[in-house]
């Protein structure tokens, strides 16, 4: 059990930096899918599964560019989430990540990339907040009101790490999603109406834990 | 007024500081919004020259608001501009130049440069990295994520430290500069060059899909996407190409 909580820790970890490294800071490209896949295979314990998760992937996304407001569909996230499922789900099935079990991962899982994509759309509209603040610090005659700028940062980190967690907790079969790791807060679950949340759509009220407040409160 | 602009030198910024600004400029899009797009991150990455060139703490205050105007250009070469910018603003602290030619400055060079940057490096060169790495995946097996991030972060890394460096040491003549450096004529090479990648990977996985034990099958694929394209021309070619490659897929994976 304490395994099963770790690796979901450390997919979720993975797939948070890597949607910081996507777009707001470095783009090295370690946010590819090719990239990607094989590191959160290695973190799951398949790297040659993730190798074969990633290959594909990326080339189903090689024409995904973010060209000035544009946002591409978010390879990220799906390359995250359909590792931190597919790997545990071959090491479970004594297979290893197979091409039917990797087809089905993929059928199951690509709307996450227009989910993804939505998600960015949301924060980047959340990031007028941190405009808003910049310039009012700034009207008040403060030269380093541009610092709120690594902010931004925070939201894509800690909205996006939560779906490779539960997507490796959950294809273990030991726990639910939900259970400690909290579904994506009020915000989240009434702009993308897709949301895993707005499906079940609890109070709200009980929906948001408090370790995860909007990053310019 | 006049008399206190000639009278101060123009002052470098420092190496440290320099620096300091470019790596925040690896930063520039953390706080991307529709409104002023790159415009917080620029502002957080030209911050330490600013304070620096400006001693005063309200004229900082002054500069640092005027960079919170809009901005956007493609994220590498946004480094060119904000080495520019810095070059410009020395000038305006010294009293040489207005304050607007820095907002000139990069308004004009923001669009051109993003395009010539979204050509060469999203459109071209991560293509071409991405197709090497998968055509090169059967030989080298996990090397073929080194062949990715090496062969896009060799000429990433540096042309990004290039620009910076080039947009600080010629101001306004970055634009001559990167105009002569290859990045128009570059980006129809690399593109043939992902051309050709793609084809030899089609033909591969062709190959290996089909020819060994059943050659009916890479023919149906193909055939479906000269009959689909030549009966339903308002398909279009991708939708075609892909409901081929599902096509491709089922036969692969032995539905039937």
């Amino acid at each position: 059990m304490l395994r099963l909580f770790g690796l979901a820790a450390l997919a979720a970890l993975a797939g948070g930096v890597a949607s910081v490294e996507r777009k707001g800071a470095l783009q090295l490209m370690l946010s590819r899918p090719i990239v990607l896949a094989p590191l959160m295979g290695w973190l799951l314990g398949d790297v040659e599964g993730g190798l074969m998760l990633g290959v594909p992937l990326e080339l189903l996304f090689l024409g995904g560019v973010n060209l000035g407001g544009s946002l591409p569909d978010n390879e990220t996230l799906l390359a995250a989430a359909l590792t931190s499922m597919v790997i545990p789900a071959g090491m479970a099935a004594g297979t290893g990540v197979d091409a039917p079990l990797a087809a089905l991962g993929l059928t199951l899982l690509f709307p996450l990339a227009l989910y993804g994509r939505r998600l960015e759309r949301a924060s980047e509209a959340r990031n007028q907040q941190l405009l808003d603040a910049a310039l009012a610090r700034a009207a008040q005659g403060d030269a380093a009101a541009a610092r709120v700028n690594l902010r931004g940062l925070l939201l894509p980190f800690s909205s996006r790490r939560f779906l490779p967690g539960c997507g490796a907790s959950a294809r273990q079969g030991h726990s639910r999603p939900s259970r400690g790791r909290g579904t994506p807060s009020g915000p989240w679950g009434r702009r993308a109406p897709c949301a895993p949340s707005a499906t079940s759509a609890p109070p709200p009220s009980r929906q948001s834990p408090p370790r995860r407040s909007s990053p310019s409160s | 007024m006049e008399a206190t602009a000639a009278a101060r030198a123009v002052r470098r910024v420092s190496t440290g500081t320099l620096a300091r600004a470019f790596f925040r400029s690896l930063f520039l899009q953390a706080a991307w919004n529709p409104r002023g797009m790159q415009n917080v991150g620029f502002a957080d990455a030209i911050a330490p020259a600013l304070e620096e060139l400006y001693p005063d703490p309200a004229e900082r205050a002054k500069a640092a608001a005027r960079h919170l105007e809009f901005f956007n250009c493609h994220p590498y070469l946004a480094a060119a501009i904000l080495g520019g910018a810095i070059r410009l603003e020395e000038r305006v602290a010294a009293g040489e130049a207005p304050p607007e030619s820095v907002s000139r400055f990069k308004t004009t060079l923001g669009p051109p440069f993003a395009a010539l940057g979204d050509g060469f490096f999203w459109l071209a060169l991560r293509p071409v990295a991405a197709l090497a790495a998968a055509v090169t995946e059967p030989f080298l097996g996990l090397g073929c994520v080194l062949v990715f991030l090496g062969l896009y972060n060799a000429v990433h890394l540096p042309v990004r430290v290039w620009l910076f460096a080039t947009g600080y040491s010629r101001g306004e003549g970055v634009v001559d500069a990167v105009a002569r450096a290859h990045f128009a004529s570059g980006t129809p090479l690399l593109k043939a060059c992902g051309a050709l990648l793609a084809g030899a990977l089609v033909a591969r996985s062709l190959l290996e899909a089909g020819l060994p034990h059943r050659p009916f099958h890479v023919l149906l694929v193909a055939s479906t996407i000269v009959v689909a394209y030549a009966f339903l021309p308002g398909l279009g070619v991708t939708r075609v190409t892909y409901i081929a490659a599902l096509l491709g897929l089922a036969l692969g994976a032995r539905f039937f």
